[in-house]
């Protein structure tokens, strides 16, 4: 029994993994479903529009996209950050974490495979969501470029992987589950609000939310490497910090 | 194996602990008593390396990866079942150690039955009896032990008593308790530590004779007043009491005193004894002298 095997029990036995893959696919099937029957469906409600008409213009494919990327970046990323708190507070009952914390020379020992396999567990879900909603956008609206979704993927990914160390460093700091909730969703609500100001914005982690659906339309690539550099290191920097204050707790 | 030197811990205007000296032979099963707040949990702590003392130093004889923890209650993942709890404690401490000292400790611990039960389901004292099999898997040699059997039925208190038995001679054993019975029956040295200060430490044999006030109990014919009145006067009677019709329980200065004085002064009066002897004192009766 590694601490690797633990993590991956931790996302099987307690059926974790089953609400991040579900989330995700429930919005990738949705996403396109709902672009390409908007209309239809406001249709069907219009007796209650009392004579006003909406008028829609056609479904893009990258509509379904769309739809898909702004739900993952709410409630997916809200089951994430759970999942990876409930992982990552090793420290939420202080005898597990005695347990733990003196079998193991250093913090990061017990951090390094929680962060891997819960990062890699949303990151994959989202990956399984997009592409659903990329196949479906397909069939149900017309084509979009592969090479521009995958870009997409690899850049809504790597934001993932900043927001479960953001989780982790939350967790260095609050100890409870819930609070480390807290503190990570009022820390990832407050980048996009400081991003509202373009000459940040683009820098900043949040900005890779977007790619998912500006590179399939149209925007380049390269316009995400700033941002993806700065969450290259920001991640790298919160996980730094999940250590330094996960040693210096005392239990 | 540990010697500690001036160590105080403070948690801002409160000290926990204040200028703690303990030494714990090598190959000791070590006692260490107190009253709750009595700051046992934080020294064991501070040892443990899960706590920083404010001031002072320690000196622990092994290596950390020696060294195995037990709070006093015990908690693992509900969903593994107990062999992976006892397995995960055997790699993270000692990767080396055959997977058969798993099983083999399970068994010691009465757990070989509910090996493959999750956790989960286990009760306070099956937890209890797991967290020790889980700290002794990968044979450290130094354990550390809080409050073991607290708050265990009067069953899983024996089982836990026995296996930290089974660790003399094995193993250097630091365990603490507020119940001074088990530390009596289990631990050869003790340390009591009252308000973040250790008032004794040593073996308890030496405790016992040497710091409880020595008393007798005779018994005699009635009346037995003529000999409390006459004894009171004595200036090596710290105290005499009547326990019944026919026996007193006196306290003298010193065992020597009683043994070169009582006898004569029974005789000198006349007094019929039935019988007469030291009576035997427990840890609990020099731990309330001692703290009170």
């Amino acid at each position: 029994m590694s601490l690797w095997r633990l993590e991956w029990l931790r996302l099987v036995r307690t059926k974790r993994w089953i609400a991040l893959v579900a989330v995700y696919l429930f919005f990738g099937f949705l996403g396109p479903l709902t672009a390409r029957y908007l209309s239809e469906i406001l249709s069907l409600a219009g007796a209650d529009l009392e004579g006003a008409t909406i008028t829609l213009p056609p479904p893009e494919p990258i509509d379904g996209l769309a739809q898909f990327s702004s739900n993952a970046a709410q409630v997916g990323l809200l089951v994430g950050v759970v999942v990876a708190a409930a992982a990552l507070a090793i420290d939420a009952k202080p005898e597990m974490g005695i347990f733990l914390r003196t079998r193991v020379t250093d913090v990061w020992t017990l951090l390094w495979p929680r962060y891997v396999t819960n990062a890699g567990a949303i990151a994959a879900s989202f990956m399984i969501g997009a592409l659903t909603a990329w196949y479906e956008s397909v069939v149900l609206i017309g084509a979009l470029s592969a090479a521009g979704v995958f870009t997409g993927i690899a850049y809504g990914m790597l934001y993932l992987m900043f927001v479960v160390a953001v989780v982790a460093a939350a967790a260095g700091r609050a100890r409870s589950v819930l609070g480390t909730i807290l503190i990570s969703i009022l820390v990832l609500v407050l980048i996009p609000i400081v991003g509202i100001v373009d000459a940040v914005g683009e820098w900043l982690p949040s900005h890779l939310v977007s790619a998912l659906t500006a590179i399939p339309d149209g925007a380049a690539a390269t316009e995400y490497l700033k941002a993806a550099g700065v969450t290259v290191i920001a991640t790298a920097g919160a996980l730094w910090l999940a250590v330094r204050w996960a040693t210096n707790r005392e239990l | 194996m540990i010697q500690t030197h001036g160590l105080v811990k403070r948690y801002g205007a409160t000290t926990a602990l204040d200028g703690v000296d303990l030494r714990v032979p090598a190959g000791s099963v070590y006692g260490l008593v107190g009253p709750n707040g009595a700051g046992k949990t934080t020294l064991l702590g501070i040892l443990a390396g899960l706590r920083t003392q404010s001031a002072g130093s320690l000196q622990i004889g092994v290596d950390r990866s020696q060294i195995a923890v037990l709070p006093d209650t015990p908690q693992f993942d509900s969903w593994l079942t107990g062999r992976e709890v006892v397995d995960l404690a055997r790699v993270l401490t000692d990767e080396s150690v055959p997977s058969d000292r798993v099983d083999e400790v399970l068994a010691v611990a009465g757990l070989a039955d509910d090996a493959h039960r999750r956790v989960g389901g286990f009760s306070r004292g099956m937890l209890q009896r797991l967290g020790v099999a889980a700290t002794v898997v990968a044979q450290p040699r130094l354990l550390i032990l809080d409050e073991p059997s607290a708050a265990l039925d009067p069953l899983g208190r024996r089982e836990v008593l026995d296996l930290v038995s089974r660790l003399r001679g094995e193993a250097t054993v630091l365990f603490s308790s507020h119940i001074l019975g088990d530390v009596q029956e289990v631990c050869d040295t003790v340390g009591i530590l009252r308000r973040g200060e250790l008032l004794y430490q040593g073996s308890i044999d030496e405790l016992l004779v040497g710091t409880a006030t020595p008393s007798y109990v005779v018994r005699i014919r009635p009346p037995v007043q003529p000999a409390v009145e006459a004894l009171k006067s004595k200036e090596w009677v710290t105290g005499i009491e009547t326990t019944s019709a026919d026996e007193l329980l006196i306290s003298v200065s010193s065992v020597e005193d009683a043994e070169r004085h009582l006898t004569e002064a029974l005789a000198g009066l006349g007094m019929r004894v039935v019988s007469f002897g030291p009576t035997a004192a427990t840890l609990e009766d020099v731990y309330l002298e001692l703290t009170s």
